[in-house]
This record gives C-alpha cells, structure tokens and sequence, in this order.
C-alpha cells in the first residue's frame, strides 16, 4: 500500500521535477562549466582555460562599471521604491476618500511591459517634457537619457513609475493587517502620530519590508528589458547593465565561455544578496 | 488574514475622522496620482495624433480628430493577426500546464512521506532564488540542442519550466488549508491518489489556482528576454518582441509606436479591471518572487 503510493506520488512530482531540472538546473551547470573554456559558442570544441575568463573578469573595465551601474541602479530603486511605497500606502490607509481610485492610478503601470516602460520614457524624456520649458518658461534639462552623469536618474525615474504601486500593494496588505488595537493602546498612553510609525507600523510590516527589500534588490540587479528599449546601454557605456553586458559579450561578441563567466558571478551575487538579506532581515522579524 | 478582522479594519477606517491632515494628504495624493497617469494619457494621445500634428503641434495639445489610422498601421506593422495568438496561445498554455503541474506536485510533495519529498521541496526552493534571466545564455544552449528554438513548444517548455518552482512553492504554501480528514475517508472509499487529488483537493486550491494563474499570465504575456531568445521565426513571434522591433523601426514617426503600445496593453488591463480583487491578491501573495 505504502509502496503503491510512493509510486503514484511520484508520477505527479516527476514531470515537474523533470521539466525544471532541464530547463533551469543543468542550463545552471552548464552555465559553470562553460565559464571555464574559451568557446565561441560556433565551434564544436570547447577549449579548457582554467580559471582564466575569471581572471580577465578581474581586469575587465566595461565589465567592472557594469557592476557599478548595476549597483548604483539596485540601491537606487531599493531606497526609493520601500520609502516611497510605504510612505504611499500609509497614505492611502490614512482614511482618504477613494482609496481604490488611487491605489489603480499608482497600480497600472506596473501592467505595462518593461520595454514598453522603457520606450515610453525614452519619449517622455525627448519629446514630451522639454515642451514644459516652453509653457513654464524655465530651463530645465529634460534629456535625462542624453548624457552619462543623468542617465541613471532617468532609468530610475522609468523603474520607479513602473514599480512603486507594485510594493505599495503589499505595504497595504500589511498595513490592513495590523490589528487596530495597537494603535488605540498607544494612543491612550499618549504616543503621537511620528512615535505610533516608528513604533508600532514599522516594527508589524517586518515581513512586508523582507519582501519588498528583497523583490527590489534582486528584480534591479537583474535589469535588461528596460534597457532595450530606451538606452540601449548608452550613452557610451553608462547604462550597461551586468545581463546586458553579457548579452553583448556572448551573442554579439560571440565570447560563449567569457559570458558565461559572467552570468556566473551574477547567479552567485544574486544567491548571496538574497539569501544574506532573508537572514538579516528575518532576524529583525523576530526581535521586533 | 481573516475575514472577520478585515471587517473589523473597514469599520475603522469609516469610523476615522476626516480630519485636515487627512484632507491635506488627500491633495498631496492626488497630485502624485496625476504624475504616475499623466504618461498613461499621453500614449493615448499621442496614439491619435496624425504625422503633421507630431511635427506641428505641442506634444499635450489634444489631437484634432479622433482618427485609428495609426491603429491600422501598428496593426499591420505588429503583424498582430500572428503576433496576438502566438502571444495568447503561449501564455494560456503555458498557464494552464502551470497550475496542473504545480498543483498536482505540491500536493505530492506535502502529502508524500518519503525522504524523496523533502528532498523535492528544498530543490523547487532553490529554483526561486535561481534567476532564469542571468542564465539566458545555457538556456539558449540547451534549448537550441535539444531542437527547442524556434517551436511553439519550446517557448512553452521555457515558461513552464521557470514558472514551476514558484508555482509549486506558492501551492504548496496553501496545502495547509486542504484537511487531511476529507482525503483520507476518499482514500478507505477506495480513491486512488490521482481521484483524491482531483475530486477532493482541486476544488479546495481553487483560490491559490486564481493567484497562479493571474501571476504568470502577467509574467509570460509581458515577457522579452526569453521570447527573444527562443523565436526568431515571424511566424512566431510574440507580441512584446514584435513591438521592440517596431520600437528601432519607428523613433522619429512614433505615433504607430504608441497606438501599438495601447493596443498590446489594452487585453492585460482589461483583465486587470475585471479580475481586480484576484488580481491584488494574487500579487500579494506572489510578491515572494520579485
């Protein structure tokens, strides 16, 4: 009987089992081992090089200031997309009138593909604001995407505008279920509004700042389809991201082992970061 | 969440007095409200404005008439008989394979004794964490030796495959609320595991099955990377492919652009709108993934 089962178990899991493993745990192994040869990604044979395409990514330029993009850009959206979420979705739990017309408007962009984020921007920046020099008479620099010292506020400006309603959905979810006697005990013991946010929201939204903290992080590390569309990685090279670097190298360079070295350092950071801040994070969880 | 609580909380918030502050916040959300839709009216209004008014006209002046014919080209240009039902055919199926698979081997995992389970859930785990956009390149590799690019069915193979382990891992979140007792008399009426899971259990996932499928029909439906990779075939192409091509094609005349913009938005914000209280849930509950 107990033996049956087993058998019957496991014919629900094996599909599953077997259709994840082909299309993302060997593509992962595959990936390691690829980093250690010189493959053109045409060829039949794969040189072995040791550890050298690690190396080289050591001395790489164009390699290290698509780290530092990608940085810049992650730390970027992580403080700007919680607080201005959380201060949202405070907000819109603060009694308003019309909460759901607002919380759609804050929602539907995040509808919207990135790519198409990304080209709507693009056009925003080039075309729609510069006309608002005219009508205000002002002088504002709107071409945000023209040159490498803006680019970066421009494509934060596209992810936030895309995103922010997202995370804002889930601080109100949390929000909505903080029981309501907290607030009422702390206002009997005198506590005002600034002392009941720092004492009572924030610590009862640890888990939705793990989640937020976390999607954020490893959703902006992982930028391509925004870029695609609106920078293509310019100007120069100040808007390479560390997937489109790869990109680049591996299709268009046709450097098969030396991207996927890269694509390496990218899995392992990404488990890293996600794995340190689910730790670290939880941790607060627990003492609060 | 309860029910109960939840209605305890809109009591509440009924009961909150509106006070200036809550004015004074209600205006200042307004204003913010206005900035994330201004971008929103300006597509739709670029998407009716003719060539001549692009050049000669402000870009938030209102178009003179309301004229489609940049809809009939963007229809056109998008091949949007072939591109549409690629996109609706890889997404539905995709999908509904999806919420099969996760549903049948979450359950299997939870309700299986065996070590190999336990083994199973931590290895569906790992795959959350495992990025499938950092690993396009062997994704790539794998599918064009194993004669997967360029098929209908390897697109579908890649979107089941890095959907399934968060798949199974929200599903598997929600096994809680499947009582063991329901199961357990099906079984001593003679059920075997296949009936018990749909006749009995099925039914019970519905909710987490709503959540599952809204996810990743959002996913698949505005994906790039893997759609671009996978297809380069016209008669394959996706829609989302389709219209980054246009995109390089039309940068000065984007009039097309942004009606093929509305036009590719319009079928996921009218799901959005029908299946609103579905749809917030579910986004919720799916945050985990990022």
């Amino acid at each position: 009987m107990e033996k049956k089962m087993f058998r019957q178990y496991l014919v629900l899991v094996l599909p599953g089992f077997i259709i994840f493993t082909i299309g993302l745990i060997i593509p992962m192994f595959m990936a390691v081992r690829y980093s250690f040869t010189s493959w053109d990604g045409m060829t039949a044979e794969k040189p072995f090089v040791g550890i050298q395409n690690y190396l080289n990514l050591f001395k790489d330029a164009d390699f290290r200031s698509a780290w530092w993009f990608t940085i810049k850009f992650t730390i970027g959206n992580t403080i700007i997309q919680n607080i201005a979420a959380l201060l949202f979705a405070v907000a819109l739990d603060s009694g308003i009138k019309a909460q759901k017309l607002y919380r759609t408007a804050f929602f539907i962009p995040c509808l919207i593909s990135a790519v198409i984020v990304g080209f709507v921007w693009l056009k925003m920046f080039s075309n729609v604001l510069p006309e608002l020099n005219g009508i205000l008479g002002t002088d504002i620099n709107f071409m945000l995407f023209g040159s490498g010292n803006t680019v970066l506020a421009g494509l934060l400006t596209a992810n936030n505008w895309q995103w922010i309603g997202y995370w804002m959905l889930i601080y109100l979810a949390g929000l909505q279920s903080i029981p309501s006697d907290l607030y009422e005990a702390a206002k009997v013991d005198g506590a005002g509004a600034i002392k009941r946010f720092f004492n009572i929201t924030i610590p009862m939204l640890a888990p939705s700042i793990t989640i937020c903290v976390v999607g954020i992080t490893t959703g902006s590390l992982k930028v391509y389809d925004l870029l695609v569309s609106s920078t293509k990685g310019g100007p120069g090279r100040a808007s390479t991201s560390i997937i489109y670097q790869t990109y680049t190298t591996a299709i268009n360079g046709r450097q098969y082992g030396y991207g996927s070295a890269m694509s390496v350092t990218l899995v392992f950071v990404l488990f890293l970061v996600a794995l340190v801040q689910v730790k670290g994070l939880k941790k607060k969880e627990v003492q609060a | 969440m309860s029910g109960k609580k939840k209605n305890k909380k809109d009591n509440d918030i009924v009961a909150q007095p509106y006070t200036k502050t809550t004015f004074l916040t209600q205006i200042v959300m307004s204003v913010f409200a206005l900035l994330f839709v201004a971008p929103l009216f300006i597509i739709i209004n670029y998407s009716f404005k003719t060539k001549k008014e692009l050049y000669l006209s402000s870009p938030l002046s209102l178009p003179q008439s309301l004229n489609f014919d940049n809809y009939i080209k963007a229809f056109q240009k998008l091949n949007m008989g072939t591109t549409f039902v690629n996109t609706l055919l890889y997404t539905a199926v995709s999908v509904v394979i999806l919420a099969v698979l996760c549903g049948t081997t979450a359950w299997a995992i939870a309700r299986g004794k065996q070590k190999f389970f336990k083994f199973c859930y931590i290895y569906f785990i790992i795959g959350i964490l495992i990025p499938y956009q950092a690993l396009f390149l062997p994704i790539y590799i794998i599918g064009f030796n194993l004669h997967l690019t360029n098929t209908q069915f390897g697109i579908i193979f890649m979107y089941v495959a890095t959907g399934v382990s968060f798949g199974v891992f929200l599903m598997n979140s929600f096994m809680s609320t499947v009582p063991l007792e329901l199961e357990e008399s099906a079984r001593i009426d003679g059920c075997s595991v296949f009936r018990t899971y749909f006749s009995i259990v099925l039914p019970l996932l519905k909710p987490a099955m709503a959540t599952l499928i809204i996810m990743q029909a959002f996913q698949i439906w505005n994906d790039y990377l893997l759609a671009s990779l996978y297809v380069s075939k016209k008669q394959l192409k996706t829609l989302t492919v389709a219209i980054q091509s246009l995109f390089s094609a039309q940068v000065s005349d984007y009039t097309t652009a942004m009606a093929a913009i509305v036009i590719s938005v319009l079928p996921i914000a009218i799901l959005f709108i029908c299946l609103q209280k579905y749809f917030i849930k579910g986004m919720t509950v799916g945050a985990v993934k990022g």
